[in-house]
């Protein structure tokens, strides 16, 4: 088993263009990812009707106005001139119409949150009606789901490097070579799992020192324990890798089956709340690893709860790592009887 | 080791690829399978191993039924494509096949000082792989196949694109391996080197044609042409033609 250990790491080590893709390409996709979903300077545009100057002239501090003399229909209106919010004001309070929940509606919303603090530093007296034309109300903001692709990213990653070089090892014969010594099924897949699981490792610590020191994302909890999910999470992602790679019979089939095996994952991920997921579906979720890697990453970084209270999540990862240490040890059957 | 093989069939999807294959091979001796390419050669040898079940019949080695997990220390395969490690250096993938069989780490440097020499590989124990030229590969590959000092050893095609110096070296070694007890098969479709062997067998169609002692079987073509085994089920005006 060490040897085969030692093996992957010497080969990693000799390939530096593939160490350098495994260490930097999550880096430099998070990065891009960090601009992307970052803070932008967008000014938004807000359409007023009927509102009383002093609000205006505030608001005019933090969005493009353009003020209104009748109510338009919101819907056709937004749509049309690419205005992100309509505001109107009537008995039962401020209404604010967005047209669907995205980071630019976000920040239309931001805007007019804080012209409303500004005027009245007490609770705000009229209410706050937002409506949206696409989409119902929910305070799901995009900059929260920055686990979502921690886990996403590391976990492509690794599964992709631990899938192919599996089937580049049966393409190229030296698994049946491999096979034909003495060694067992278990220590073939133990240091499969381990060796690329230790690659792994490394990989999420240093996704996950880079994502906090450097694009200084916000941890709640701990940041070793963040590193801790990620690393059981990068093991189950190898042996998943390996898993998948059996069944496919070239590096064609591997690479087609990486949506299949990646895209339901995303959905469990928790960029879309499980709750609402119909018909049961959402019972899937503990079919998939990245689920409790997710969670526990969610309940870690946003909610910073600690280790007795996501230990279930951990243990789940685990599990899964163990159970599928066993599949592949009998899949790895298909190759060899003993 | 003494290999029997006894009624062995094997068909991969409907295609028949050996039918009713038995042979003996006895221990301490050269033995050639030789054959066409697509005459079921490979598939032979990776029955015997145990890579692959058979149908039917059985093979054993040394009295043990294949296949049998502790019986693979005592085999040592090369198969036809060379099977090493690309990103790993000459020295890397002797040691990680040595340490596959739990070899000692003095033992191995000692055993793969003396095969690197064999094969003439020992200046560039240090070069990669994916660096070497295929007759460079395919003395790795025999290497790796000899580290472990296996009592029966599966060279499938082990001289192709070797040059003729090194094959001849390469034979001698084989010879003194054969002295020491060692049992070895080959596979191969180069005439000129069955004269090496003690005994062949030669396969069409994944039938056995005939199986001899290689003297015996030179002595039965009418002109010493060992070429004209390959004729040998009845194409006998092409054997007119080549005499």
């Amino acid at each position: 088993m060490l040897s085969i250990v030692k093996r992957i790491l010497g080969q990693i080590k000799n390939d530096k263009r593939s160490m350098g893709l495994l260490l930097f390409a999550p880096l430099l996709v998070l990065t891009l990812l960090y601009f992307i979903l970052g803070d932008s300077n967008y000014v938004p545009q807000i359409a007023v009707y009927d509102m009383n100057e002093k609000f205006v002239t505030e608001l005019e501090q933090n969005a493009h106005v353009v003020e209104l003399n009748e109510k338009p229909e919101t819907k056709e209106y937004l749509e049309e001139n690419g205005i992100e919010a309509l505001l109107w004001k009537d008995t039962t309070g401020t209404h604010i119409e967005l047209l669907e929940q995205n980071s630019k509606s976000a920040t239309a919303l931001k805007a007019i949150q804080d012209t409303n603090k500004a005027l009245q530093p007490a609770p705000a007296q009229s209410e706050l009606l937002i409506s949206y034309v696409y989409e119902t109300a929910d305070d799901n903001q995009l900059d929260s789901l920055s686990y979502v692709f921690l886990g996403v990213i590391s976990f492509f990653f690794v599964f992709i490097l631990s899938g192919m070089s599996f089937v580049r090892e049966r393409f190229g014969q030296t698994l049946e070579r491999m096979l034909m010594t003495p060694i067992s099924r278990m220590d073939v897949i133990g240091g499969y799992t381990l060796g690329y699981g230790l690659l792994s490792a490394i990989q999420s610590v240093v996704i996950i020192l880079f994502a906090v020191y450097v694009l200084q994302l916000s941890v709640a909890g701990s940041v070793s324990l963040c590193i801790l999910v990620m690393i059981l999470m990068a093991f189950s992602a190898v042996s998943i890798g390996a898993l998948v790679s059996i069944f496919a019979n070239n590096e064609l089939q591997m690479v087609q089956f990486i949506p299949v095996v990646l895209i339901p994952q995303i959905f469990f991920s928790g960029l879309i709340p499980i709750d609402t997921i119909p018909f049961g579906l959402g019972n899937l979720c503990y079919l998939t690893p990245i689920y409790y890697g997710c969670a526990a990453l969610e309940k870690i970084m946003i909610q910073g709860k600690g280790f007795m209270e996501i230990w279930p999540w951990i243990a789940g990862s685990a599990a899964f790592i163990g159970v599928l240490f066993f599949v592949n040890v009998l899949a790895l059957k298909k190759y060899r009887r003993l | 080791m003494k290999v029997v093989v006894n009624q062995v069939e094997k068909a991969f999807k409907k295609q028949r690829v050996l039918s009713q294959i038995s042979l003996t091979i006895d221990s301490g001796r050269i033995f050639c399978l030789l054959g066409a390419s697509g005459s079921g050669k490979t598939t032979l040898l990776r029955i015997m191993m145990g890579a692959i079940p058979a149908e039917n019949g059985t093979v054993t080695v040394g009295g043990t039924k294949v296949p049998d997990r502790k019986l693979l220390a005592e085999m040592g395969y090369m198969p036809q494509n060379d099977a090493l490690y690309e990103e790993l250096s000459v020295w890397e993938n002797l040691k990680f096949f040595a340490g596959l069989h739990k070899l000692s780490r003095k033992t191995f440097e000692k055993k793969a000082t003396e095969l690197l020499q064999v094969v003439d590989l020992l200046p560039e124990k240090n070069k990669l792989v994916r660096d070497c030229s295929g007759g460079m590969k395919k003395r790795i590959s025999l290497a790796v196949a000899l580290i472990h000092q296996p009592r029966l050893l599966l060279l499938d095609e082990p001289t192709v694109g070797v040059d003729p110096v090194l094959r001849r070296r390469i034979w001698a070694y084989l010879k003194q391996l054969k002295n020491s007890g060692i049992t070895i098969l080959i596979t191969t479709h180069v005439m000129d080197e069955v004269t090496q062997c003690d005994d062949a067998a030669l396969l069409r169609n994944g039938h056995i044609i005939a199986k001899d002692t290689v003297e015996n079987l030179i002595g039965r073509t009418s002109c010493g042409n060992i070429e004209e085994l390959f004729f040998m089920d009845g194409e006998s005006e092409m054997e007119a033609a080549l005499c």
